[in-house]
């Protein structure tokens, strides 16, 4: 039994030494937060941010919470990447507030910050790289209600109340719907950026109304599993809208499940935030603030969104409109 | 233990009281949103609600058993991620459903049957042993799907999540039929009698013949394959397989069984139990999401509810106990 | 436990040895790791973060201990710390001083500790179960409070509190020792601890004996509650925010920590010292796989084995003892 137990936890140090990264590399360090392992949003900002490193020649660090979402994992991995001294930080808040003081902290003792994904308080970043929740949910929104004929009963399945992506993008649906006088919002109902609540919620939802025309989702995940509750219910003239682009929900609107999808593309963000970031550590002017313009993807001009990330290219900051 | 040693006689598996109060509890909610919102109560809703509670039941199905029998498992929520994860893939990769079916089946009872080394051969307390496997498996579940998500399945797999069957959802067959097995299990076989034997008092249990290591592997063994037929129905329903479909189905499972009236320290309660527990507790979130109230409140009423069944099994039990 | 002075021999040095938890091995064996892997790992900066970062825990899972010693268990803790926060973050905001702050703050975990302490001992309910339903009724009060949003803008002086230091070793930490120094005191040196350490083992003969058993047990929980209503503080000064429900979950690292250091739900055995060390070894594990940036599907894996490799050293060694007893 002791061998055993020697041979197992040996086993377990030399694969966490060995999947460590070079812990004091030369060269510039890129130190990548993103919040879970969970939903494939980060998958592509991940792969946009190493993608990106790869191709300016530095190494990235990726550091996600073991359990998803969860706050004090994050304040500790910000806490502890200061010890390691990276060139330069991407970061993305799980809690705005919570976040904060470790991250001025930070800043204070010298280490560039650059804010990604969505916005994370009031701290002297390089910059911040993202898209514009509120205009992505209004757009994509007014895209349902155009298909509606500007009248119709919808619901709202909203994000994490609390969070920023969540809260803006309900703004968003909220301005639209004041310009439709004619669409009804018979319900609006957080389904937290998940399936199976999203499900649940719809299942629940087609129990209490009778006749649905459109469903506004604040992710992905949740019109999935949406939709998965309209079919089986049978009703399939309902039509759902979402928020981000993930390879599954660009197969939907390609199938015809999913109406239209507002693009929050991980990818790129990642991309453009690593190539600022490094560009300002070495020494060149980077804008203080970048938002990527998000398409509406039907099924009209999808294929760009099926592509795999390791085939994709990535764009540069140039392609942007600068501000 | 407070209470003084239970006798040697096996504890009849369902006490009649608590059930009626459980049943009225869902009458009187039932009554109460059919007031309230007349959509409710209609044949629809109600197997709907049923369906959602079957996928609830399903998970807590095996913790009933291995709580009855003096135990805990809390890895039943990982362990149903990792099979979902492992078995949508099998299926993409051979495109045939049984492999999915297999692997599941195989690998949720893998998963027990280690639980239950750990707890028996190296005599690893069941909270940190099942605590321990928890992380692993999760952390597998993550290793394995690299943040990505499966999904897109045929429609004879999908259908034991979406489909029906003489017009009742098939999730609700499956609820009724791994009810009706453990009911059968736990009352009508001398291993099942043993069960909570074990659970009341396992050191004379085991003066009386009973081998509780084999009996405890068997637990956890069913506890792990009903976490892995569970992950199976719920692929199918959502169509997709994701690394974080098991998190949040730990708590929930727990309160449904001890909703139910199982008591945690083993020995009394029933599978009958459990299924009003999942009931109730889907019948709860259901009626707040009527109601409109702030999905803030969902815990605060949970948690409530499960204070109040407990509350209640006490007074009741209070003439037969002191 | 440990014993009065005896010469180390051969015997004594094994036995000694024995005293020791398991998770102490595995904790020096991390940080020899962790070391090679990332030279910073032992320096002033690093240290003072695990420092902070155990501290809260340490909070949690030392009242923690007093629970389980009685073969108990406190799930709200979790959730109760998060509800305190919000409490204490909206009291600050409008205006009240911090002193009434806290003193809220601990009446909310009075009335929490009471109600888990009157359910678990006087009505003799499974504490499991009364734990959970009041970790539902606090994480659900904090988010209906706050619907959910975080509290913030209260005053800049608990956040300082959190970051100062005295001598250099962090304020926190400091808070955390004097609270383990205390409830040492409690524990091991007046009979309120003795009763504690019998109850877990044999509450009916503690009672019998004439003690009022069902009041200790009950003030367990209440201690437990409070205290850890007041360490929300320490929350607050590393977020500067009150979240509802950051804290959820750590209930259960808690627990992990308290079995890991040798505690065990059956017997009433183990101690506050082996607590520190699983706290400790807690911390150091989820620090180092962030030194070494470990694959983060990898870390989840280890805290898994952790868990696992610390309780069969202890298996092992308990066999070992008991043939040199023989």
């Amino acid at each position: 039994m002791p061998k055993l137990l020697i041979v197992t936890f040996a086993v377990a140090a030399l694969a966490c030494l060995g999947s460590s990264r070079s812990a004091l590399a030369d060269g510039e360090v890129v130190a990548a937060f993103t919040k879970n392992q969970v939903d494939p949003h980060f998958e592509g900002v991940r792969a946009g941010v190493e993608q990106m490193a790869k191709k300016m020649n530095a190494t990235v660090r990726q550091y996600v919470p073991t359990k998803p979402n969860n706050i004090t994992e994050g304040m500790s991995q910000l806490e502890d990447v200061g010890v390691t001294r990276p060139g330069v930080i991407l970061f993305m808040p799980i809690d705005p507030k919570a976040q904060l003081p470790t991250i001025k902290r930070l800043i204070e003792a010298g280490t560039p910050i650059v804010n990604y994904n969505d916005k994370a308080g009031d701290a002297p970043y390089i910059s911040f790289v993202g898209e514009d929740d509120y205009k992505l949910a209004y757009d994509v929104a007014k895209t349902l209600f155009e298909h509606l004929g500007g009248k119709g009963n919808v619901v709202i399945l909203e994000g994490v109340k609390g969070s920023n992506t969540g809260d803006e993008r309900k703004r968003g649906f909220d301005a639209a719907l004041k310009e439709y006088p004619n669409i009804k919002l018979l319900a609006s109902q957080p389904a937290n950026f998940q399936r199976l609540l999203g499900l649940q919620v719809m299942e629940n939802l087609i129990q209490q109304f009778n006749e649905i025309d459109g469903v506004l989702s604040a992710a992905d995940a949740s019109a999935l599993g949406a939709v998965e509750a309209l079919k089986s219910a049978g009703r399939t003239k309902t039509a759902v809208v979402s928020i981000n682009g993930v390879p599954e929900a660009v197969e939907a609107v390609r199938d015809g499940s999913l109406l239209a999808i507002a693009e929050f593309n991980g990818f790129k963000i990642g991309c453009v935030a690593t190539e600022i970031g490094l560009r300002a550590i070495r020494g060149e002017k980077t804008p203080k603030r970048l938002m990527i313009p998000g398409a509406i993807i039907t099924k009209a001009n999808f294929a760009e969104w099926l592509v795999p990330y390791d085939q994709r290219t990535c764009p540069t900051a140039e392609s942007y409109p600068a501000e | 233990m407070t209470t003084t040693q239970a006798s040697l006689l096996p504890a009849p598996p369902t006490v009649p009281i608590p059930m009626l109060v459980r049943l009225a509890m869902i009458v009187v909610i039932c009554l109460a949103l059919s007031f309230t919102s007349p959509a409710f109560a209609t044949i629809d809703n109600g197997l709907n609600l049923l369906r959602q509670a079957s996928l609830l039941f399903l998970v807590a199905s095996g913790l009933t058993l291995v709580i009855i029998g003096g135990g805990l498992d809390l890895s039943i929520g990982a362990n149903l991620t990792l099979c979902a994860c492992l078995s949508a893939s099998a299926i993409k990769y051979t495109g045939q459903p049984m492999a999915g079916v297999a692997v599941s089946l195989v690998g949720g009872t893998l998963v027990g049957l280690t639980n239950g080394l750990l707890i028996n051969r190296l005599k690893i307390p069941p909270f940190l042993a099942t605590f321990g496997m928890l992380w692993v498996a999760q952390g597998i579940a993550y290793w394995f799907m690299a943040g990505q998500v499966i999904y897109g399945f045929s429609p004879a797999f999908r259908f034991f999540g979406s489909g029906f069957w003489l017009g009742v959802p098939v999730p609700i067959w499956v609820m009724l039929a791994v009810g009706a097995g453990c009911l059968a299990f736990l009352t009508r076989t001398t291993v099942g009698r043993e069960i909570y034997i074990m659970g009341a008092n396992e050191a004379a249990a085991s003066l009386s013949g009973i081998p509780i290591a084999r009996r405890r592997m068997l637990l956890y063994a069913l506890s792990g394959f009903a976490a892995g037929l569970s992950a199976l129905i719920y692929v199918a329903r959502l169509n997709a397989a994701e690394p974080g479909i098991g998190e949040p189905l730990l708590l929930p499972a727990i309160a449904a069984v001890l909703v139910g009236g199982t008591s945690l320290f083993g020995g009394s309660g029933s599978i009958l139990g459990t299924l009003l527990g999942a009931i109730i507790l889907t019948l709860i979130v259901a009626a707040l999401n009527l109601l409109n109230v702030g999905s803030a409140w969902h815990p605060f009423v949970t948690g409530a509810i499960v204070l109040l069944a407990m509350l209640g099994d006490a007074f009741a039990a209070r003439g037969t106990r002191r | 436990m440990s014993d009065q002075a005896l010469p180390i021999t051969p015997a004594t040095a094994r036995g000694l040895l024995a005293g020791i938890p398991g998770v102490a091995f595995i904790l020096l064996a991390m940080i020899v790791v962790f070391q090679i892997g990332n030279p910073r790992f032992l320096s002033a900066v690093n240290l003072a973060n695990i420092g902070l970062q155990a501290s809260l825990l340490m909070m949690l899972a030392l009242p923690m201990t007093l629970v389980i010693l009685t073969s108990g268990l406190d799930l709200s803790v979790g959730a109760l710390i998060g509800l305190a926060a919000v409490i204490i973050a909206a009291l600050l905001v409008a205006g009240l001083s911090i002193f009434t702050a806290l003193a809220v703050a601990a009446g909310a975990g009075l009335v929490v500790g009471l109600l888990n302490g009157f359910m678990i001992s006087t009505f003799g309910l499974p504490a499991f179960v009364v734990t959970l339903g009041t970790m539902g009724l606090c994480e659900g009060l904090a988010l209906a409070l706050t619907n959910g949003e975080p509290i913030g803008g209260f005053t800049p002086a608990v956040e300082a509190f959190y970051r100062s230091a005295v001598l250099g070793v962090p304020t926190p930490v400091l808070v955390a020792v004097a609270f383990y120094a205390l409830l040492s005191l409690v524990l091991y040196r007046t009979r309120f601890g003795i009763y504690i350490i019998a109850i877990g083992g044999n509450k009916d003969a503690v009672h019998l004996s004439g003690v009022r058993a069902d009041l200790v047990h009950m003030a367990v929980y209440v201690v437990c509650s409070v205290s850890v209503a007041l360490s929300a503080v320490l929350l607050l000064g590393r977020a500067n925010s009150a979240h509802p429900t950051v804290a959820i979950g750590m209930e259960f690292e808690a627990i992990a920590a308290v079995v890991l250091g040798g505690t065990s739900f059956e017997k009433g055995q183990g101690g506050l010292f082996g607590t520190v060390l699983g706290v400790l070894a807690i911390t150091v594990l989820r620090n180092g796989l962030n030194l070494l940036s470990v694959d983060p599907s990898l870390q989840v894996v280890c805290v898994g084995l952790l868990l696992i490799a610390a309780l069969l050293i202890d298996r092992n060694r308990k066999r070992v003892v008991t043939r040199i007893a023989e």
